[in-house]
């Protein structure tokens, strides 16, 4: 459970802060985007919209024009999916402006009397919104409040904001954006490596136009990543077709040839040079107790480069084969 | 600007056979549907035709499948999002070629044509009806109840739960037995697919002129439409988040990461009492993928008829084409969860030219005309 909402948070993570033009076209002006909110330790993703203002233009705390504002919070932590959110925004009376913390908050006598908006808690998963229309400028204080589903513990979160307010400093942007770039330097230098590979396989396959035949993929052998497995596989659709869901038979042996029949397989994969996953979440159906395992819910949904990484788990230590073709 | 000027070259072996893979002479003939055991029943389909053009099938008496899905439009209706009783959701989207995919509406809730025909009867914005009242419907029109026991081996049952619910099932199989004829038409493109396949001149301006065939290449090239526009009916039926901005007084629209949830938990679905096939097979809804991908995606419609089917998006938010392409070539931030599509850097002309290319992809489904106008009266009521 735990390496599963470290994958999620991770995968999350990429998607948000390295948004895929910063890939594709080396700009990163845009992608200023790091603006978290913290709950305890429930981390997600903050900003603000006013989409019939200012279109695509997110916000972090401040919002600079008045009208329909839309708070997002898309969520960095599993947990936020069960947790009960409920959210407050108040008036800022506490005269301390954007220095305003929890307890200055918690001093207020009657929140009631000064709460422009309160929504109860509710469970959302994945992501949180909120649609507020602020009519009038001035200062307002965001209050989140996230109760975990086991044992309701509470967390809070308070974020002081202002509405028309203009005179936003840079730092924090230009702190945000050199974070992105370093991130971005990162991860394109461990994209190349895998591009590299996909570029192979693209020429390979770039005589395949009708789609990729399955009696040439079942004529491949393809050896695990630390060598100790080798997987052959038949999809049941000739030709190898995009947009048709069917199952692949997957036959595992070790190096020196033995048929492994009691793995545990799973299936991952997508197209590295679009950055997304299968459409389809196939998995092992049955094994013929000779080495042979029936995938099911394989599905492609786009002609190009592809690959299906099966992760084996047969007693020892694990290990990963990567199948790439071309449809 | 020399590239404006320049002719339309020649295609390649990977572009002919991309142009191949979008005709719709590559489109396989339709697939069985074994959830529905009258999927093919032309007695199925010629009841499904009445009830989907009978508008008392709502609670005001007016309102029928045809209300918003008409057939002089291409099965749209030229709104932003469909009006029946109420306001819709969401944009309505044509029917015709529907019967290839595995998901149904926009965020996918429904998972065969015969369950999705079921919802719109009792949404209080659209037929605003009830099981009820539309079997008993069935029930007291003599030309309906006799074709519901022919079909169906006994009137329909209003006593038990469970009974109701799978003879307000059955409904939806006529209706889907009558949806499944409803097939896309051959195309000005796809008479040049052919031609290009059989060795014609690439250039042949009697199928596509210049601009169609600048705009074919963008198309499949720079522009990235066949990503998820592809195959002979310009769609991959995939769910995919394209930064669409909020309506006003709306929240960001949630897409697949709700509608994975509810067609999981629909009683109608594949998995459910109400399938046909013992068998139960329902890869699709079985391997069905969830996670963070899925927020504020939305499937992608066919292009097929595309020009004549505005406006757009799954709420209607662009009015014209070209407000589509200029979208998809700036490809904004999205609202919630990641924009699959990256800024495209289009010249205006290029995205003139993607535009006069959708235009060849209209014609009128090939289906006998009898079956896009309502049933003769006479026949159904008597």
């Amino acid at each position: 459970m735990a390496s599963a909402f470290l994958r999620t948070g991770l995968i999350v993570a990429i998607a948000l802060l390295t948004l895929p033009r910063a890939y594709g076209h080396g700009g990163v002006v845009e992608e200023y985007d790091l603006c978290v909110i913290n709950i305890g330790y429930l981390k997600a993703h903050f900003k603000i919209y006013v989409p019939q203002e200012s279109g695509h233009e997110q916000y972090c705390e401040d919002i600079p024009v008045r009208g329909e504002s839309i708070f997002v919070m898309e969520y960095l932590h599993e947990g936020l999916s069960e947790a009960a959110i409920d959210f407050r925004i108040i008036e800022n009376t506490t005269g301390k402006g954007t220095f305003a913390r929890l307890a200055d908050v918690e001093a207020i006598e009657d929140l009631d009397a000064i709460t422009v908006r309160y929504e109860p808690p509710s469970t959302v998963p994945e992501v949180f919104t909120l649609l507020q229309g602020f009519e009038a400028d001035g200062e307002y204080i965001g209050i989140v409040t996230a109760a975990t589903a086991d044992g309701g513990k509470r967390y809070t979160a308070v974020f002081p904001f202002e509405v028309g307010y203009t005179g936003i400093g840079y730092w924090p942007w230009i702190v945000a954006a050199v974070l992105v770039l370093q991130l971005n330097y990162w991860l394109m230098s461990r994209r190349r490596a895998r591009r590299a590979g996909a570029a192979v396989a693209l020429l390979a396959g770039v005589a395949l136009v009708h789609g990729a035949s399955a009696s040439e993929l079942a004529d491949a052998e393809w050896t695990s990543r630390d060598g100790r497995f080798v997987v052959q596989v038949e999809p049941e659709l000739e030709p190898l077709v995009i947009n048709r869901i069917h199952a692949w038979t997957l036959r595992l042996k070790t190096a020196d040839g033995a048929p492994v029949t009691d793995a545990t397989l799973s299936i991952e994969g997508g197209m590295p040079e679009h950055d997304h996953g299968l459409p389809t979440a196939p998995r092992v159906v049955s094994t013929d107790g000779e080495g042979g395992y029936r995938i099911e819910g394989m599905r492609f949904h786009m002609r190009g480069a592809w690959e299906v990484d099966v992760s084996i788990d047969g007693g020892g230590p694990s290990d990963v084969v990567t199948i790439e073709f071309t449809l | 600007m020399w590239q404006w000027l320049t002719p339309p070259t020649p295609w390649d072996e990977a572009e002919l056979g991309a142009i191949a893979s979008l005709s719709i002479d590559a489109l396989p003939p339709l697939p069985p549907d074994p959830t529905n055991a009258v999927a093919d029943d032309l007695a199925a389909a010629e009841f499904g035709h009445a009830l989907f053009f009978e508008p008392r099938l709502s609670d005001n008496g007016m309102i029928s499948c045809s209300t918003c899905h008409q057939p002089i439009r291409y099965f749209t209706d030229g709104l932003p999002r469909g009006v029946a009783l109420g306001m819709s959701k969401r944009n309505t989207p044509t029917i015709v070629g529907s019967a290839y995919s595995p998901w149904m509406y926009w965020d996918g809730r429904r998972d065969s044509q015969w369950s999705q025909a079921l919802a719109p009867l009792e949404d209080p914005n659209e037929h605003g009806t009830s099981r009820m009242r539309v079997l008993s419907l069935v029930a007291s029109e003599p030309a309906y109840r006799e074709r519901y026991e022919a079909l169906f081996g006994g009137p329909p049952s209003l006593l038990e739960p469970a009974e109701i619910d799978r003879a307000f099932a059955n409904i939806g199989k006529a209706i889907a037995a009558y949806e499944r004829l409803l097939m896309p038409g051959r195309s000005k493109f796809d008479d040049y697919a052919a031609h290009l396949a059989a060795g014609g001149d690439y250039r042949e301006q009697a199928y596509l002129d210049d601009d169609e065939l600048h705009g074919l290449r963008l198309f499949m090239g720079k522009g990235r439409c066949t990503e998820c526009h592809n195959g002979p009916l310009f769609t991959n039926n995939e769910f995919h988040n394209t930064g669409l901005l909020s309506l006003p007084g709306e929240l960001p629209d949630r897409g697949r990461s709700d509608g994975r949830r509810l067609v999981e938990a629909d009683p109608f679905n594949c998995l459910g009492a109400f399938n046909d096939d013992p068998g139960r097979a329902c890869p699709e809804l079985r391997y069905v993928r969830t996670g963070v991908e899925l927020i504020g995606a939305t499937r992608t419609p066919s292009l097929r008829n595309i020009a004549h089917t505005a406006p757009y998006q799954s709420k209607g938010q662009h009015a014209t084409l070209a407000e589509v392409i200029q979208h998809y070539d700036v490809a904004p931030l999205a609202m919630i969860g990641h924009n699959e599509a990256e800024p495209l850097g289009l010249k205006p002309w290029e995205r003139d030219r993607i535009e006069a290319f959708l235009d060849t992809l209209s014609a009128p489904p090939a289906t006998d005309p009898g079956w896009l106008q309502a049933p003769p009266a006479e026949r159904w009521r008597r």
